[in-house]
Parts: C-alpha cells; sequence; structure tokens
C-alpha cells in the first residue's frame, strides 16, 4: 500500500488482472482488455466508449440468441 | 517422476473402482464415486486426449481464427483457463444436474458407470472433436459443417433436429421448473424476484453506469439473497402467502407469457444481466457444492442397484437398458454441447493445442458436475427421495398413502419422517415433485446444512432451487430467441419480410409461434397424469442423443476426410452406441406394449377405459392426442438419425473408395505469432 491511499501497483495490476478474467469467463464485456487489444492491433483508430462497447458485445453475444447448454 | 505421479494416479483410481466392486451390497461412501470418477478422468486426459490431440487431429502451431480474424469482440485470442471456464459456464446447465437424479431410480451404479465412461469415451470426445472441426474452420456452426462437408439435406436435417430439440428442451426445464415452484409461496416469491432484479441490473449497466457489470451482478446476487431471505416470511405470512400459491398449470402459463415476453425485450435489459446472474451462481454453487461433498463426504444410502432396473420404476417407465442412457445425456454425452463448441468457444482460442483442456478437460468437468450431483441424489434415504420424484398419482395425496406405497416398493420411510422434511425446507408437501430439481435441492440442502449447521436446512433448499430456476428462466429466454431466429431464417422463404430479423411483427410472430410450440409440450406434461417427465424427459434424451449422432457424423466424416480412416473409430464407437440406443429406446417409446412406456399402448389403454365408461371422453380424446403427437415426434427423430447415418456413411465410402476426393474444408494454414 502507497501512503497516498492507492493500491501500490503490484496489486492494482493483480486485481485488475483477476477481473478482467473474471469478465472473460463470464462472458461478460471487459473495456479494458478491449482499450488495449485497439492499442496493440489497430493504433490511431477509433475506439469505442465504454456504454458504446457494452452495447456492441451484448449484441453480438446475445443478439442471435446465444446458443446455450441444457 | 511424472511417470511414477501417473502410475499412483492410475492405481488410486483404479483401487477406487475395486471398493466399489468389491462393496456390492455395503453402505459405501461417495468419496470412492468421486475418486474413481477424477482417478479416471485424470488417466483419460492425460493419454487418450493427448492421442486425440496429436494423432487424430494433429493439432498444430497454426494461427487460430482468434488470431488472424481478432476483432476484441467476437473472435478474441483468450488464455486457456479463461477460456476453459467461459466454455465450461456455457456448457453446464441443469441438464448434468437433472438426468442422474432421474436415472437413480435404477440405483447409483449404472449411472455412474455410464457417466464415467460414457464421457471419456463419448461426451468428451465429440466435443473436442466438434470445437476442432470449427476452429479449423473460422468458427463455422454444427448446422454449416454438415452442410458442407456431407451435403445441404444434411444440413437441412441438422437444422430440423436443433429446432426440435430445442423445442422439448425448453418444455422439459420448464416442466421442471413448475414442479419446483408449485404450490410453493416462498420459491415462487423468489424466483419472481429474479425478475425486477435482473431489470434493474439491465438499467444499471446500460444506463446509470455503463458496462460496469461486476459491480452490478454483485448488486444482483446481494438482492438475490435478500429475496431468498424474504420468501420464508411471504410463506409464514398468512396474508402473502396464497398470493404467491399457484397449481402447476397457473405457473405454466406464466412461464409461457415470461418467456414470450422476455425473448422480444431487447438484450440488454433482461437477458444479458440475468446470463451474468446466473453464471455467477452456477460457477459458486458447483464449487461450493464440490467442496461440501469433500467436507461431509456422505455415505450413499440409495443401492448401487434398485429393483426397477426391470423398467416397473415410478420416475420413468423403461428398463435399464436403454433408459439410463437416455435419462443421463448431459454429464455423458450431450449433443448439444456440439452448438456451443461451433460457437462462441471456437472464435475465441488462442492457440490450436489450447482446445483439448478446452473441449474434452470443459467436457470432463460437467460430467464431474453430473458425479457430484449423483452423489448428493444418492445420499438421499431412498424412500424420500421415491416420495419426491414418484407421481402423485402413484403416492396418493397424503403421507401416510405415499409411505405406505414406498413400503410397497422395498423402502422403509414413517408418514412423519415425510413431514419432518417438508417442514425442514418449508413446504407445505414435497410428495410428487417430479422432475430431479427438489430432491436434488434436498440433497444439496442436507449436504450444505452437515458443514453449516442444521436450522438453515430451508434456506439452503431455496437456494438450491432458485439456483436451478434461475438458469432454467435464462434457457427460456435464450432458447426461445435461437429458436425464433431459426424459425425466421424458415419462413423467410415462404415469405421473405417474415426473415426479416429487425421486423418487429415477425419477431412477435416467430416468438409466439416458438413459445406456443414448447408451451403446447409444457402444459401437455403439467397435466399429465403419469407426470410428464415420464414422457417429455425420453423424449428430450432422445432428441439430444440425436443432435449428438449428428455431431459425431460430422466428426467422423471430418476424420476420414483428412486421411486418417484408421482412426475413425474414436468417433464410430460412442456413434454406434447412441445408434443402438437411440433407436431402441425410440422404438419402446412408440411400440412397448407396456402402456406406461409405450405411447401408442398408452392411447390404446386410454380408449378400452373411455368404452368401459370409466373415463371423460374429452379428456380421453386430448390424452390419445398427445399420445399420438408423441409417438409421431419419436419417430420423426429415429427417421432423422437413419436417414442422417445413410447420407453420411455414403460419403464416408464414397471418400474411402477414392470416389471422392479426401479434402477438408479447412481455412488455409498461417503460422501463429504466438510462441510457445
Amino acid at each position: 500500500m502507497r501512503t497516498n491511499g492507492r493500491l501500490d501497483g503490484w496489486s492494482a495490476g493483480r486485481l485488475e488482472n483477476f477481473l478482467s478474467d473474471l469478465k472473460r469467463i463470464c462472458g461478460m464485456p471487459d473495456y479494458p482488455g478491449y482499450l488495449q487489444h485497439m492499442a496493440e492491433r489497430h493504433p490511431g483508430s477509433d475506439v469505442l466508449s465504454e456504454r458504446e462497447f457494452f452495447e456492441a458485445h451484448v449484441n453480438a453475444r446475445y443478439g442471435n440468441g446465444a446458443s446455450r447448454c441444457c | 517422476m511424472n511417470r511414477i505421479l501417473w502410475i499412483v494416479v492410475s492405481l488410486v483410481g483404479a483401487g477406487a473402482w475395486g471398493v466399489i466392486a468389491l462393496n456390492r451390497g455395503e453402505t459405501i461412501n461417495a468419496a470412492w464415486l468421486v475418486l474413481a470418477a477424477v482417478g479416471t478422468y485424470l488417466v483419460a486426459y492425460r493419454f487418450y486426449s493427448r492421442f486425440l490431440a496429436r494423432r487424430v487431429f494433429e493439432l498444430d502451431q497454426r494461427a487460430t481464427p482468434a488470431e488472424r480474424l481478432s476483432n476484441g469482440r467476437d473472435y478474441c485470442p483468450t488464455t486457456k483457463w479463461v477460456l476453459f471456464g467461459h466454455h465450461f459456464a456455457a456448457i453446464a446447465g441443469a441438464g448434468p444436474l437433472v438426468g442422474p437424479v432421474l436415472a437413480m431410480q435404477f440405483g447409483w451404479l449404472p449411472g455412474t458407470l455410464w457417466i464415467v465412461f460414457g464421457v471419456v469415451l463419448g461426451g468428451a470426445v465429440q466435443d473436442f472433436v466438434i470445437l476442432f472441426g470449427s476452429m479449423r474452420r473460422d468458427g463455422k456452426s454444427l448446422g454449416k459443417m454438415a452442410r458442407d462437408e456431407i451435403g445441404p439435406v444434411t444440413g437441412l436435417f441438422a437444422m430440423v433436429a436443433i429446432l426440435a430439440i430445442m423445442v422439448i428442451l425448453l418444455a422439459v426445464l420448464a416442466l421442471v421448473v413448475v414442479n419446483a415452484l408449485k404450490d410453493s409461496p416462498w420459491g415462487i416469491f423468489s424466483i419472481l424476484c429474479t425478475i425486477p432484479i435482473a431489470l434493474m441490473m439491465g438499467v444499471w449497466m446500460r444506463f446509470l453506469r455503463p458496462g460496469k457489470t461486476i459491480e452490478a451482478t454483485v448488486a444482483g446476487i446481494v438482492l438475490l439473497i435478500a429475496a431468498l431471505v424474504g420468501g420464508r416470511y411471504v410463506a409464514l405470512s398468512p396474508t402473502l402467502a396464497p398470493l404467491f400459491t399457484h397449481s402447476g398449470l397457473t405457473i405454466a402459463w406464466g412461464l409461457m407469457i415470461y418467456g414470450f415476453i422476455a425473448s422480444v425485450l431487447p438484450v440488454w435489459l433482461l437477458l444479458a444481466p440475468r446470463d451474468y446472474l446466473s453464471t455467477f451462481m452456477k460457477i459458486g454453487t458447483i464449487v461450493l457444492l464440490a467442496i461440501g461433498i469433500l467436507i461431509v463426504m456422505p455415505p450413499l444410502r440409495m443401492p448401487a442397484l434398485t429393483r426397477f432396473i426391470d423398467g416397473t420404476g415410478p420416475v420413468f417407465a423403461g428398463k435399464l437398458f436403454p433408459f439410463a442412457f437416455i435419462t443421463i445425456a448431459c454429464g455423458a454425452i450431450s449433443g448439444f454441447h456440439a452448438l456451443v463448441s461451433s460457437g462462441t468457444t471456437p472464435k475465441m482460442i488462442r492457440r490450436e493445442g489450447d482446445a483439448r483442456l478446452i473441449g474434452y478437460g470443459g467436457m470432463l468437468t460437467e460430467s464431474f458436475v453430473a458425479i457430484m450431483a449423483l452423489c448428493a441424489a444418492a445420499a438421499l434415504d431412498p424412500g424420500i427421495y421415491f416420495s419426491i420424484n414418484a407421481p402423485l398419482a402413484a403416492l396418493g395425496g397424503t403421507v401416510e398413502s405415499a409411505a405406505a406405497q414406498i413400503r410397497q416398493w422395498g423402502f422403509t420411510v414413517t408418514p412423519e419422517q415425510l413431514t419432518a422434511l417438508s417442514a425442514s425446507v418449508g413446504e407445505a408437501s414435497l410428495l410428487g415433485r417430479v422432475g430431479g430439481a427438489p430432491s436434488l435441492a434436498v440433497g444439496m440442502a442436507s449436504i450444505f446444512s452437515g458443514v453449516f449447521g442444521r436450522h438453515l436446512m430451508g434456506l439452503w433448499y431455496h437456494f438450491a432451487i432458485m439456483f436451478e430456476a434461475l438458469f432454467i428462466l435464462t434457457t427460456l429466454d435464450a432458447g426461445t430467441r435461437v429458436g425464433r431466429f431459426m424459425l425466421q431464417e424458415f419462413l423467410g422463404h415462404i415469405w421473405e419480410p417474415l426473415g426479416r430479423t429487425s421486423w418487429y411483427p415477425s419477431n412477435l410472430l416467430a416468438s409466439a409461434l416458438i413459445t406456443a410450440a414448447w408451451g403446447y409440450f409444457l402444459v401437455q406434461g403439467v397435466l399429465d397424469p403419469l407426470g410428464g417427465i415420464n414422457s417429455l424427459w425420453p423424449l428430450f434424451g432422445i432428441s439430444n442423443q440425436l443432435l449428438a449422432a449428428v455431431a459425431l457424423c460430422v466428426g467422423t466424416t471430418l476424420i476420414i476426410k483428412a486421411g486418417k480412416k484408421r482412426y475413425a473409430w474414436v468417433t464410430l464407437l460412442p456413434l454406434a452406441w447412441l445408434l443402438v440406443v437411440t433407436l431402441t429406446a425410440g422404438w419402446q417409446k412408440i411400440f412397448a406394449a407396456d402402456p406406461r412406456l409405450g405411447f401408442l399402448s398408452h392411447a390404446r389403454s386410454i380408449a378400452d377405459r373411455v368404452a368401459a365408461g370409466s373415463m371423460d371422453p374429452a379428456i380421453a380424446a386430448r390424452l390419445i392426442w398427445n399420445d399420438r403427437l408423441d409417438a409421431a415426434l419419436a419417430g420423426i427423430f429415429m427417421t432423422i438419425v437413419v436417414a442422417l447415418v445413410i447420407a453420411s456413411v455414403r460419403e464416408w465410402l464414397a471418400v474411402i473408395r477414392g470416389k471422392k476426393p479426401a479434402v477438408v474444408k479447412e481455412t488455409p494454414f498461417v503460422e501463429s505469432a504466438y510462441a510457445n
């Protein structure tokens, strides 16, 4: 823990990774992951806002009725 | 060192099977079942899945669709273990929890053997081969692969099969919920609360704090627990309880209205938040159940084999062969998984080699869930098990008549025990709640109370019921939607505007038709004097195994066309077994002379009763019509299986004899940029 009240870099990174993994396991949109993907693969192009990304993700995943098992 | 480890694992697994084999007739502990199952899974994963990955599929260093087509949304390279969790959450639902509990009427041994060996040689192979095939084809669906690799007619059969299984699946799962919730104010209240909770989460994630899915879901779970606790007070309140006490028929209509509305609402409002909630709950509860069983290590009170292997069982009619193998689909082999393995998962695999853990390993994990459900049900007193799972018509309406009937079946239970049990879980009665969910909930509640103390039994029971109902309702919503899209595709060929998924009237019409289809079978099940599960669950099993046969035919075709016909037995073996099981079961359901088993003889027995004047002709006409409908449906399933196998065999022979080139339609090889 740093004195300025924020988690230090190591545990903040850990928490972020854990949340990102949890979201992906549950099929939730992972906005930080998307930003990272855009920065790595399409640098300089426009990115969706968090809300736009949420809508696009939910529509892509459930729009045609998410196949799932019994 | 590694070799020694595997020798130890194999010995432990074999030793556990030895204990199971030698202790016939005595009560043994659930721990032996868990050990034997896990030992077998580990050995199968280490050796058989490696053989499949290296020799049969030759997974290599090529770039996956996720890498080549990465778009940060559906095509998205995902770490192996995360995708494993994601895939598992998508394939595991109510199926592996319900099937093993119903099949418990034969005793715990047949289910255990089928679940463990069926998955190793059948289910996991199916999931793996379809995942592999789809991954090599940019994530193509099962129907498209069937069309491309076998032929257009097969593709059409696959589509019809998928639509039919969807309708039966939704009906039978809805029936499980109806039987769990009828006359249960606590249950109905807590399940009803999930709807506004999901709506609130939807609004939260879209408008209030866009994209903040985790915090919304955690808040949703807290509210869910509050609803669960609140349900107890509703059930105890003389003014509120009657408002939430409803008959099976009313609940069935409620579910239909819900399914229809939910499937035409925007996905962000209800489906997505509900899915997040149920996925969280699913993973949490399954982990909790595993820990609970390991801590409590309950003895299995059900015999290894019961007298009902002769086909006279009260839960559903039919002998051990073939009905144990139809009743347990999910957990051993489930055709439905082929849809997931050719859906979102193949588009997320980061490296080819990961497919082994995700496809084969994911299914082994579902099988493990089925084994735990089986342990929870086998730990129940057999008398209690049959009091919950036999239809009311057999038990009579009172605890005294039920106890007397169960004694006749050769199990001991007193009326006082039955009364005490329903009181401890906060229900008026647990008699005749066929469908698996309530008895599993009692089993889970006993295990959890064994860990946390007995006074919370009622809360755990309703927690388990809510957990199952939650994801069954999610399946109703998602499944109605899938059915709607497929139907719109068909209708579009008749009149083009009906195929437009953006045209609201077409959406409403297609949703209404799909809801009416599963709703029809649901109501039929609710009104069925034999309990509904008796006719619907075998139909579901047959249709699910039919889809598995489609998947295995596609898998065999892929293997043969890749020039590996010497390895075609890996899919032909489970396919042959499924064909024997499905066709025998289908034939018996249609033509068997026993009216409890055969649809047609049941129709005849009803006609005889009308002729003798002992039955209302109007009710009889409905029952006879339903019997004939069910018989026709079973006949259609069998015809599709046979036609499909013939088409596939012709294709295989053409390739083997060199009349057709052995070419697979894979996406060309591109080297992966991911280092090992």
